[in-house]
């Protein structure tokens, strides 16, 4: 979804150029400051994470909605280099810039970076990442909510009692918030057993943790659900539920989405049953709005939480989705987020 | 890789014929050490974890390795001339992006696409040893390069993103192809073998595979000529052989190995998965070193890391069904690696001596 939306978004930015060069400039001025000049704007997303889907799909809702505000943005890339990243936000200092995104990143390395940018004057906002500062919104995805909604649905679908596989490692902050939830569900309901507990992050992670899932359900061949709360992970286990032979027999559910993921949930057959997910182009899209809001003088709250939505294999089927962006047309509360819009905030085109 | 253990491999080698008069003890601890303990792996496990001792255990073990040990093949051929090859990781990765791209973007057929993946490892493994040979890079400076070459390139014509049928291209438009089925099948196909659909096309060709290069490098003039390449160039180079011919076909033959892992992995996977595949370099690269101990080779040898990457499955997923951790395993398999160059470099000091 994100590709095409950029292109339109270039499109109407574009249009917009061209078509209201005499008015433009009075539109901007409605804006509060300094977004009535924004193109003396500049902004740094700070990042520690860049690989993969997910993030890809993180930065294009950054550009889009830098885009529509018509700031300048500028990514720094620590490619998972936690030193590095610290470096590059007194880079962004030194830089001069308005406002500071830190996107993931080490509490451990980014607290005092953090610091030194607020204490020199600029507006930082971090996603997924806690610094522990007061000035600092958290943009979330609510990695809580996200494994609430699948689980519930695993109990919808298979009652209050069953043998559960669970895929987790630990130290990753969004899956050890989805660990969270799991253990408060395997409280709530203590029909719930889990028999197995497995999980690598070698990658290809698909691939390694079918080789795992494959022996756990070898040796456990009465689990009848698998909580996978990582795309990844759910990947590889129906995999080896498929190889096992066992889609009957096992319902796989898990968090995050991509367009790969859909044509594995939506295969006959597929044991794969639910996925609950949050879109990370709109956690881009907010993470640039909070930051807007403060540099506009006004506060969005200590901790901006972007809503997840639950999807279903039989939605999925039921509404012929094939992809991302058929995912957004077809399920508007995943593709955009009322979540900080105040009446001044241009938003990127929606389609 | 460096003099001094050519010198020791090669006094192995000549020391073999007075050897085999005075088998001791010792001897026959180092020679078949390693087997035995596989051994006993194979029956711990079968008693204390239910299914581990069946036929289709027995598969996906051997599945679960299937692409490393292919990986750990081709790394062989390189140790074997006195090299080493670090893209092979990345090789696999690169082929496994390239097949998803000939596939879905290009609306390609299964076969354009095995032929891309296998040209694609043999014009790495070509140029990595023209650089070595020509260029007279060191083999691990040349081939890390490399690596990061192919990492940052299977990135390059998507963006960064993973392919899967019905992505959406960086041109906005939607990706027209997807995996064709006679494609998947090498990843998913089972042959009935005494049971029906037991057997994975990826086994299959693991095994073939292990055959050829085995045979290739014990029983051909161009094989041995290899190992004589590995343990004293110099000599072999008096002796009138073409050695850096020599070197630059192991590197073709390890990056065509590592293209036919990542094949297979993106026909196990349906996608082609952004991954640095340093897992994949680091498992095989333990599998190929344990292989130096089996049969107390203590050199680079075909069955030996065959052997090793098996142990390491077994190992890996009898601990996976006794529901171990994860972090466990890195630490076993590390103790193995660890255990197997003991076994390894006792053997060469003793003959040193």
């Amino acid at each position: 979804m994100n590709f095409n939306r950029r292109i339109l978004g270039k499109l109407a930015i574009g249009l917009l150029g061209a078509s209201m060069l005499g008015q433009g400039a009075a539109m901007a001025q409605d804006r509060p400051a300094p977004f009535d000049k924004p193109e003396e704007v500049e902004i740094a997303l700070v990042r520690y994470l860049s690989t993969g889907d997910f993030f890809q799909a993180y930065l294009s809702g950054v550009e889009a909605q830098a885009k529509a505000l018509g700031v300048n943005l500028r990514v720094l890339d620590s490619r998972q280099d936690a030193a590095l990243q610290a470096d590059m936000v007194d880079q962004a200092i030194a830089l001069g810039v308005d406002g500071i995104i830190i996107q993931h990143g080490l509490t451990e390395s980014m607290k005092a970076a953090a610091q030194r940018a607020v204490d020199a004057g600029i507006k930082v906002v971090a996603f997924d990442v806690n610094v522990e500062n007061e000035a600092i919104p958290q943009i979330e995805q609510s990695d809580r909510d996200l494994a609430r909604l699948a689980l519930e649905q695993a109990i919808k679908d298979n009652g209050e009692s069953w043998k559960a596989a669970y895929v987790y490692v630990a130290g990753i902050a969004p899956l050890d918030r989805r660990d969270e939830t799991w253990r408060e569900f395997k409280e709530k309901y203590p029909g719930i057993e889990e028999v197995a507990q497995f999980g690598t992050l070698d990658n290809p992670i698909a691939n390694s943790v079918a080789n795992q899932a494959r022996s756990v359900l070898t040796a456990n061949p009465d689990i009848q659900v698998v909580f996978a709360p990582y795309d990844e992970f759910a990947k590889g286990v129906k995999i080896a539920v498929d190889e096992a032979g066992m889609s009957d027999a096992i319902k796989i559910y898990s968090a995050d989405i991509s367009t790969a993921d859909i044509s594995a949930m939506r295969e006959p057959g597929s044991a794969w049953a639910a996925t609950a997910a949050t879109n990370p182009a709109v956690v881009g899209e907010v993470s640039v709005r909070a930051l807007a809001l403060l540099l506009a003088g006004e506060d969005p709250g200590r901790s901006v939480i972007v809503p997840p939505t639950l999807i279903t294999q039989a939605e999925l089927n039921e509404q012929d989705i094939k992809n991302m962006e058929e995912l957004g047309q077809k399920l508007p509360q995943f593709a955009h987020a009322d979540v900080v819009v105040p009446d001044w905030m241009p938003l990127p085109p929606r389609d | 890789m460096d003099a001094t253990a050519g010198k020791d491999k090669e006094k192995s080698v000549l020391d073999g014929g007075a050897r085999k008069t005075g088998m001791n003890m010792r001897d026959l601890a180092i020679r078949y050490g390693f087997l035995t303990l596989l051994v006993g792996l194979i029956v711990f496990f079968s008693f204390f974890t239910r299914g581990f001792a069946s036929p289709q255990a027995a598969v996906f073990i051997l599945q679960s390795v299937s692409i490393t040990g292919i990986l750990a093949l081709g790394v062989t051929a390189t140790l074997v001339v006195g090299g080493f090859d670090l893209s092979i990781g990345s090789i696999a990765t690169s082929a496994m992006m390239a097949a998803a791209y000939v596939m879905v973007v290009m609306e390609q057929n299964a076969l354009v696409a095995v032929i891309a993946c296998l040209a694609i490892g043999a014009i790495v493994g070509l140029i990595n040893g023209l650089i070595i040979c020509y260029m007279r890079v060191p083999d691990l400076l040349a081939t890390l390069g490399m690596m990061f070459l192919l990492i940052g390139l299977q990135r390059i014509p998507t963006e960064g993103r993973s392919i899967a049928a019905g992505m959406t291209l960086p041109d906005g438009s939607t990706a027209p192809g997807q995996f064709s089925a006679s494609f998947l099948a090498l990843g998913r196909h089972r042959f009935d073998f005494f049971l029906p659909n037991l057997v994975p096309a990826s086994v299959v060709v693991l095994i073939v595979l292990a055959i050829l290069i085995w045979f290739f490098l014990e029983y051909t003039r161009f094989g041995r000529m290899m190992y004589a390449v590995g343990s004293n160039a110099r000599a072999a180079e008096f002796a009138g052989a073409p050695v850096k011919a020599y070197k630059i076909w192991a590197y073709v033959i390890s990056g065509i190995f590592a293209s036919i892992g990542g094949i297979l992995l993106a026909a196990r996977l349906g996608r082609g998965d952004i991954a640095s595949g340093n897992n994949l370099l680091l498992d095989a690269v333990a599998a190929a070193l344990i292989g130096f101990a089996v049969l107390g080779a203590a050199k680079p040898n075909a069955f030996g890391t065959a052997i090793g990457a098996l142990f390491v499955g077994v190992l890996l997923q009898g601990l996976t069904m006794m529901n171990v951790p994860y972090y466990t395993q890195d630490f076993v398999k590390g103790a193995v690696l660890m255990i197997a160059l003991m076994f390894t470099f006792a053997l060469s000091a003793r003959n040193a001596r």
